[in-house]
């Protein structure tokens, strides 16, 4: 599992996420809309679980471990 | 060559064949939605097919193409002459290509200087779509440009992919990853999000927009295993042509051949190595990643040898190859040129029902040999002699009856479709009709009429030449057809049809017919035949005379038809085959260039004869008569001999001395003699003793005999002696 719900209600992104974790993601966000989500452990993620981050207009905390999703994906994910 | 390979080069060459087909018949009519569908189709499995194969510069080249019928699909471009020759000519490139794999059994390492000169001339087609051509930046170009002010982006894509792209297993973010030097990334969001609870999280709704310091060849190869729909521009000024070196690497690369250049001994090894990832590294930046095999493979060389030489010219190619990609023209000819020399068809497809006939025959082939072993062990023990006899003889019967089968089975699995031979032509006579400005068509029948491969294959030339004969010297002038009221374009239908044991093949045109007047003059110039001759001759026999060696000359030589090689080729190729060639003249109304020629060539029905010794075989269908001619009858001429024979002085060879076989002196008063005529010619063969006819399967000669001259071919007889079948045609001239 690379989507988890940690004991203090922030969602954390952990590993290489692939296109099945979207769904999760997407259930986990529909039950606590305001939950924050962690990507800091994250190494990588399917399309699909950066369109529900988008979709859901999330601002993840911190920066991911991968460099593309860092530099590239995490400014769409920025703006308002 | 692996299996993997050859499906692909079999596959390729189908598509490329339909391809040509499409890419005609739109030329003719544009709005063919359907054929420019089925076009751009085999264009794109080509290309996967290339990708499969990791052929990278083919599926380049390809999908230039596939783009320009993309935009024609969608109707920003109009189907034109130049558009249609264009797709031809790379498919004539991947054609060229799929032969030099045939051979090599990969994909050729020189492919990427040919490939980036088909792009090129694709990209220009396609100017609207990838030019840096301002008026035709879309707003979101500008937009993005303006918002990132990146000095160094040289392309912008947009990319959006299909909605189930995530269900077929495809990540548009790492296709977009893997763009060389990607500096920005947007989403296109002019549509708004569901609220979450209504997200399909499986389907993709997002828009790429992304800016990158990379050729736009590059960029599309990056995102071109995905589906979806792209758009890649080039921003003005910036767009570095692919393959081009910079000032930087060129002095890297230079510097790597100094570095060889050290006489010293010492550390040749290292420096070799170096030099050689400092130059496959200059090429992968480059976008020349295709020509890194040749640089490693003479590093290898270079270490094994230990000598620097061929690194270093590899190296010195890295720098120059620029120039070689801007030199690598594709003329739009070559195809006329390379044609004739092309190679037969390598795979023959059986249907599977004709194999079932085999495996079929098989089983009752071996029914009748244990019949066989039944008969022989009861003549073993001492069976009546003339139940063993009828009881061979049954078996024999039945043995005849299944090899009779079996015969059938085996030259029906030869056959080819005239298709095989047919559909290179409507290509052909596209060209001629362009070079010689006289407007045609050629209309098809037949196609699927079949006979013996080794027939089917070796039509090309024959029907080449007369095809270019009947556009160059049967079609009028546009003027000339508008006087005789005929239509501007001319008809040139190239028909097959199966008659009997024969197959017919014609080319007729509706042009003048033969000018038999012409004919005639000409024919007395050249001496082909004397005034006298030409007197007695019907129009018919006159018309005949183009077959003649010595007819067409090289004064008459067009940039088409009369390379030195005249109609009498034609004529000896097809009589090769063990066929004829006739022509037949309707003055103003057109010509019909006819081949008859045998379904299937390996089985020939010969007449044995028994000469000083030996056995020969003269093939049936060139013998005219057999006559016994009196000894005083036979009149020396010069060193020949000669006699008459209904009214004509006929040439007599003997065949003994002909073929070097122990002559023995003859004391009859009279000579056998087999009449005979081959291109054309008539003899007489003189003979010992006349045989049987028989229906014999020829093989060709192999081995040491294959020089013998005046033999055809060999087979096997009844009692175990070889006949060796005659080569009149050699033999007679």
């Amino acid at each position: 599992m690379t989507v988890r719900l940690r004991n203090d209600g922030v969602i954390e992104l952990v590993g290489v996420c692939g296109s099945e974790d979207a769904e999760a993601l997407l259930r986990h966000l529909c039950a606590r809309p305001t939950s924050d989500v962690d990507w800091r452990g994250c190494d990588g993620a399917h399309t699909a679980v950066v369109q529900v981050l988008v979709a859901a207009a999330v601002r993840p905390l911190g920066t991911p471990a991968n460099k593309f999703l860092a530099e590239m994906v995490a400014p769409l994910l920025e703006r308002d | 060559m692996n299996e993997f390979i050859e499906q692909f080069l079999i596959e390729s060459r189908e598509l490329i064949e339909q391809a040509t087909d499409d890419l005609l018949t739109l030329e003719g009519k544009p709005d063919d939605a359907e054929r420019l569908d089925n076009a751009f189709r085999a264009f794109h499995t080509l290309k996967g097919a290339a990708g499969i194969v990791d052929f990278d510069a083919m599926a380049r080249a390809l999908h230039a193409a596939e783009d320009v019928l993309a935009s024609v699909r969608a109707g920003d471009e109009a189907v034109t002459p130049e558009l249609i020759s264009d797709c031809l000519t790379c498919l004539d490139q991947v054609a060229q290509w799929l032969d030099a794999m045939q051979a090599d059994g990969q994909p050729p390492a020189d492919a990427d200087a040919a490939a980036e000169a088909l792009v090129k001339r694709f990209h220009r087609t396609a100017a609207p779509v990838v030019a840096p051509d301002a008026r035709a930046t879309p707003d979101w170009v500008e937009a993005l440009v303006a918002q990132h002010r990146l000095g160094e982006a040289s392309v912008a894509l947009r990319y959006a992919p299909e909605p189930d792209a995530f269900l077929r297993g495809q990540d548009p973010l790492s296709l977009l990853a893997a763009v060389p030097n990607l500096l920005a990334l947007e989403l296109d969001e002019s549509e708004a999000w569901p609220p979450l609870g209504e997200l399909d999280p499986f389907r993709c709704r997002l828009v790429f927009l992304a800016l990158a310091a990379c050729t736009a060849t590059e960029a599309r190869q990056a995102v071109h295993p995905a589906n979806g729909h792209f758009a890649i521009h080039g921003i003005a000024s910036q767009d570095p042509r692919a393959g081009d070196l910079s000032l930087t690497a060129r002095h890297l690369v230079e510097a790597q051949l100094q570095l060889l250049g050290g006489a010293s001994q010492e550390g040749l090894a290292g420096r070799m190595a170096s030099a050689a990832r400092v130059a496959v590294n200059v090429l992968q930046y480059s976008a020349r990643g295709g020509e890194v095999g040749a640089v490693e493979r003479a590093l290898a060389r270079s270490l094994e040898v230990g000598s620097p030489d061929g690194l270093a010219e590899a190296i010195r190619g890295v720098l120059e190859g620029v120039s070689e990609v801007h030199a690598t023209t594709l003329s739009d000819s070559v195809m006329v040129e390379r044609a004739p020399v092309e190679a037969a068809a390598r795979t023959l497809r059986v249907d599977v029902e004709r194999i079932d006939a085999l495996v079929i025959l098989t089983g009752e082939l071996l029914v009748a040999k244990n019949a066989l072993g039944h008969a022989s062990a009861r003549a073993q023990v001492g069976m009546d002699l003339a139940e063993l006899a009828a009881m061979l003889k049954d078996q024999h019967a039945v043995l005849q009856r299944l090899v009779d089968e079996l015969q059938r089975s085996v030259l029906n699995i030869r056959v080819l479709q005239m298709r095989y031979v047919f559909h290179r032509f409507p290509r052909l006579v596209r060209e001629m009709v362009v070079s010689l400005g006289k407007p045609a068509h050629l209309v098809t029948e037949g196609d699927e009429t079949e006979a013996d491969k080794v027939i089917v294959e070796s039509l090309f030339e024959p029907l080449l030449h007369v095809l270019r004969n009947a556009l160059d010297h049967g079609v009028e002038s546009p003027a000339a057809r508008a006087a005789a009221g005929k239509p501007a374009a001319a008809t040139i239908t190239l028909r097959a049809r199966r008659q009997n044991d024969n197959v017919v093949v014609e080319v007729e045109d509706d042009g003048a017919g033969v000018d038999v007047a012409r004919v005639r003059e000409v024919a007395a110039q050249r001496g082909v035949a004397s005034n006298e001759a030409l007197a007695e001759m019907s129009d018919a026999e006159a018309t005949d005379l183009i077959f003649s060696a010595g007819f067409s000359t090289a004064a008459e030589v067009t940039n088409l038809s009369g390379r030195g090689i005249g109609m009498d080729a034609v004529r000896t190729a097809i009589e090769r085959l063990g066929g004829r060639a006739t022509v037949e003249s309707r003055a103003g109304e057109g010509t019909t260039v006819r081949f008859l020629l045998p379904f299937a060539v390996l089985m020939s029905r010969v007449l044995t004869v028994e000469a000083g010794g030996q056995l020969f075989g003269i093939p049936l269908e060139a013998i005219r008569e057999t006559v016994r001619v009196r000894r005083s009858e036979i009149k020396p001429i010069g060193a020949a001999q000669a006699f008459v024979w209904r009214n004509r002085t006929v040439p007599l060879i003997d065949l003994e001395d002909a073929l070097g076989a122990r002559s023995m002196p003859s004391t009859s008063h009279e000579a056998s003699v087999v009449v005979a005529t081959a291109a054309g010619q008539l003899g007489g063969l003189r003979v010992d003793k006349l045989g049987e006819r028989l229906e014999v399967m020829l093989k060709p000669l192999v081995g040491l005999l294959t020089g013998m001259p005046a033999i055809a071919g060999t087979t096997l007889l009844g009692d175990g002696r070889v006949l060796l079948v005659l080569d009149l045609q050699e033999l007679l001239q």
